[in-house]
């Protein structure tokens, strides 16, 4: 029974929240009705806690190719890319986002998740090398690390100050150095200074790899990511995204012009020991990219939206994480108020995200709401409405006067 | 503030008194700090605000403290420990 002795503090929450309706970890989305409307708890949702950026969930074409290759080429691989899973359209697909992105190489993972588990473990030797976290980055950068073995470091958030000192006092044993940052950041949706971030790591002999899971589609001049925003992306050493969000299907990749990123393909266990992408994901993720960098007008919408959404929420007078970004935070003092303040949301019809330390950068808890280009005037209003509302029932969510 | 008030064993290791300084507005439930003290389960201090306090102590003695000494430090003492001996290793 000691196999079960550690969870029952967090059952005994998780437990209570849900008694109360209250947990936001057990939402069900009961009937999907468009890209950005749900049923939950029976009654129709604006979603504003989805990934949705783009809106490409319906996209008609992605749709079809979806349907078509799921026609022609079956329901799955039942295989992993090293084996039986790798069918034209993988590594087609592979030759899109790596001309789209302007790199040489281009590797197909399952899952964005999977994709940083399977960059970092794949190039990194515990016996010689060293890897160097930004403090914020995601879990599956962190589980990366846990998985390669190796030595992790972790600097301050967005300070490649910070890196350069801890670059600077590494023990000259190490080889190889991996460096690892995200363009936009998912909790606060801040992004990274990556052009400064690639002087330090390079001034150091260090290599270093972006996740620009949230960015991809959705900063730069043509949807290229934090990287293309700040003019460095052929600078950089290691891409790495997933299909889960602008692309709206779900797989990963990382993307290179080091002509040995293909090694991954026999080192890293995480592209070598699970399933690939089924051929209808990947026929939909390759028709909306394709449709993505055909319409620069879903990327302008979803800034417009993202702006809209900003300055009344700014309007207010609710703490804001960081600036206008599709991603936008409003913080909370307590769990417990974030709680309620979920549920008051979700009471006004809006689904957002809530997220609680030790999973946030600070103190505080937060509510996200993600932005997308198909939130409609409709939705937007009753963004704006519901936000209103919460911002009078709940004082501890406003600046100070 | 004095030592005593804020629940600051007295302790000649300097490491040992950086880190109780470090956790004492961390220390809601005013537990006495030492050596035995276990960060997670006695200060209920979540992971990320355990990395966070390594990140000041490794920017104040000029050393790196690698998150895989620190996932398996638990208790005051064992953290202490570690720190004195990185900083033999690069100090």
């Amino acid at each position: 029974m000691s196999l079960f002795a550690k969870f029952e503090k967090t059952a005994a929450l998780y437990n209570s929240l849900s008694e109360m309706g209250k947990n936001p970890f057990t939402v069900v989305m009961e009937d999907v009705l468009g890209p950005t409307r749900a049923t939950i708890k029976g009654r129709e949702t604006v979603l504003a806690g989805t990934h949705n950026y783009l809106g490409q969930t319906f996209e008609p074409k992605a749709i079809a190719a979806a349907k078509k290759a799921l026609d022609a080429e079956g329901t799955g691989t039942t295989g992993s890319r090293f084996a039986n899973g790798t069918f034209s359209g993988h590594k087609r697909l592979e030759r899109e986002i790596a001309d789209f992105l302007g790199l040489g190489h281009c590797v197909v993972f399952s899952t964005g998740y999977v994709a940083n588990l399977g960059a970092i473990a794949g190039l990194i030797d515990p016996s010689e090398d060293v890897v160097l976290v930004d403090a914020d980055c995601h879990a599956c950068i962190y589980d990366g690390c846990t998985l390669s073995g190796a030595e992790t470091i972790r600097f301050r958030h967005n300070d490649p100050e910070s890196l350069d000192k801890r670059l600077g006092r590494l023990d000259p044993k190490f080889k190889g150095k991996l460096v690892c940052i995200e363009g936009m950041y998912s909790m606060y949706g801040d992004t990274a200074p990556v052009k400064e971030f690639v002087d330090v790591a390079h001034r150091h002999g260090a290599l270093l790899l972006v996740d620009e899971a949230h960015s991809f589609g959705v900063y730069g001049e043509t949807g290229r990511g934090v990287c293309e925003a700040e003019g460095v992306i052929d600078k950089i050493d290691f891409y790495t995204g997933t299909f889960s969000k602008a692309l709206a299907a779900i797989g990963g990749f990382v993307a290179s012009n080091h002509k040995e990123a293909e090694y991954l393909r026999f080192s890293s266990r995480p592209y070598k020991f699970t399933a690939s992408p089924s051929p209808a994901t990947i026929a939909s993720a390759s028709a909306a990219l394709a449709n993505i960098k055909a319409t620069p007008a879903l990327k302008a919408k979803l800034w417009e939206n993202a702006n809209r959404l900003h300055a009344a929420l700014t309007q207010y007078g609710l703490k804001l994480a960081s600036g206008p970004a599709p991603v936008i935070s409003v913080l909370l003092p307590t769990k417990e108020e974030a709680f309620a303040a979920w549920n008051f949301l979700l009471d006004q019809g809006v689904y957002v995200n809530m997220a609680i330390p030790p999973g946030t950068p600070g103190k505080e808890s937060l509510l996200r709401l993600a932005v997308s280009s198909a939130h409609t005037k409709d939705d937007i209003d009753r963004l704006v409405a519901a936000y209103g509302a919460m911002a009078e029932a709940f004082p501890s969510a406003r600046v100070a006067a | 503030m004095n030592m005593q008030q804020s629940g600051i064993q007295a302790d000649d290791d300097l490491v040992f008194r950086r880190i109780c300084a470090l956790l004492d507005p961390l220390n809601k439930k005013g537990v006495k700090l030492t050596r035995d003290v276990d960060l997670v389960a006695d200060l209920e201090v979540d992971s990320v605000s355990v990395l966070d306090i390594v990140m000041d102590i490794e920017d104040h003695y000029d050393i790196s403290i690698p998150v895989n000494t620190i996932s398996e430090t638990m208790t005051i003492g064992q953290l202490v420990d570690a720190i004195h001996a990185i900083k033999g290793q690069q100090g």
